[in-house]
């Protein structure tokens, strides 16, 4: 439903491949609803998941109503994610520390990493920086996707970490794996 | 109206229907009024009441789900209404309860009594079905519609100030629980 953006690394075949590897490992665990903000990185993720009929995908206005809305989910029977960039974590605090986190509701956090290698804006860093710090003082664990040969066994053991404990878990899709933003 | 009064006049119509209630006063009077099993009762997170109904909504096609958010909470996050206007899901219900007060954190004014009319935000987000009520018979008569006709529907409630003194256990992973075996989705 919602026209994400297409950027130029759109037929990038290195994108594609870590795409679709995350796309495939989230299907095999029935990860079937996805909340997002749009992100350069994550376009195409989000893109391969809205082409998967059993997949529900909701562009949201901000990360904290997709935490709020992929909760809701799971209440519903829906296995759910959100896909957000590391800035959208700061957005998504509340949601996560006051509700998905008292009440044990699992799910996973798809966040695109800005601020750390390759960073090039200034206002990305310090956040960027901090999440994983951030997420581990509400008592959420974070696993880098770095090399693209473990993003399957990383992937599947975050899922099976988040569905079989009832916790949110954060997987990092890193800039050594994406490639990062290219539009400056 | 009083809001204890219009929830109770509301339980019987409810069915089925999931309900997921506002921190603070909402959550109390419903709690007051009928502890149901399909009873979704939030102990924090305030702004993401409207969102969490969304998402069981679109997980739940086939059952009504009710949301009793709060004015100030509301407030907090009207990008979500915008949100609900965009996916359409036909079974989700918003009720806003407009005390036009931040009533659980002592009664301050919030912007609702001074400017910000909510159908109107709701109107301008997208949604097409809406109604403000100020009477106990028109909002049983607005909720009893939106629980028979496709919405997403948006009620604003107005009410007035009345402490309610229930006193609901809070516990979180009980009221999860409950609500997913009553919903048939613990599975999941
Ligand atoms: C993020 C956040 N900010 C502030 C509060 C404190 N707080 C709890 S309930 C509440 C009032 C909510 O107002 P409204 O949604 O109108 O509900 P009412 O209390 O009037 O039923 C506030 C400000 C909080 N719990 N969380
Ligand atoms: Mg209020």
């Amino acid at each position: 439903m919602a026209k994400t953006h297409a950027g130029p690394t759109e037929t990038d075949p290195i994108l594609h491949r870590w795409s679709t590897l995350v796309a495939d490992v989230l299907l095999d665990h029935r990860v079937h609803m996805f909340g997002y903000v749009p992100d350069e990185v994550s376009g195409h993720l989000l893109r391969r998941l809205e082409a998967e009929p059993a997949c529900t995908v909701v562009c949201c206005t901000r990360e904290e109503e997709a935490v709020a809305t992929v909760a809701g989910a799971y209440l519903g029977g829906k296995r759910g994610a959100v896909v957000l960039q590391t800035s959208g974590i700061g957005n998504s605090m509340n949601a996560l520390g006051s509700f998905v986190v008292p009440y044990q509701i699992p799910m996973l956090l798809i966040v695109s990493e800005r601020g750390g290698l390759g960073e090039f804006n200034p206002a990305q860093v310090p956040l960027g920086h901090a999440v994983p710090r951030v997420l581990d003082a509400l008592g959420i664990q974070t696993f880098p996707l770095t090399p693209e040969a473990e993003i399957a066994p990383v992937l599947a053991g975050a899922a099976e970490l988040a569905f079989a404990t009832m916790m949110p878990v954060a997987v990092v899709l890193t800039t050594r794996l994406t490639g990062g933003k290219t539009l400056r | 109206m009083n809001r204890l009064d219009a929830i109770r006049r509301i339980v019987p119509l409810l069915g089925d229907a999931a309900v997921v209630s506002n921190l603070g006063r909402n959550t109390y009077d419903l709690y007051e009024a009928s502890d149901r099993p399909e009873n979704f009762y939030m102990w924090g997170a305030m702004g993401s009441t409207s969102s969490v109904g969304l998402g069981i909504a679109m997980a739940q096609p086939a059952r009504r789900v009710v949301v009793l958010d709060g004015d100030g909470s509301m407030l907090m996050s009207l990008g979500c209404l915008a949100t609900v206007a965009a996916y359409r899901p036909a079974n989700l219900i918003l009720v806003v309860l407009d005390n036009e007060t931040y009533e659980t954190t002592g009664g301050q004014a919030t912007h609702s009594g001074r400017c910000a009319d909510l159908e109107a935000v709701a109107r301008g987000a997208g949604l097409a079905h809406t109604a403000t009520v100020t009477t106990v018979d028109d909002f049983a008569a607005a909720l009893g519609r939106a629980l028979r006709d496709p919405g997403p529907w948006f009620i604003l409630a107005k009410v007035e100030q009345a402490t309610s003194f229930a006193r609901v256990p809070r516990r979180p992973i009980f009221i999860k629980d409950r609500f997913m075996a009553a919903l048939g989705t613990t599975a999941g």
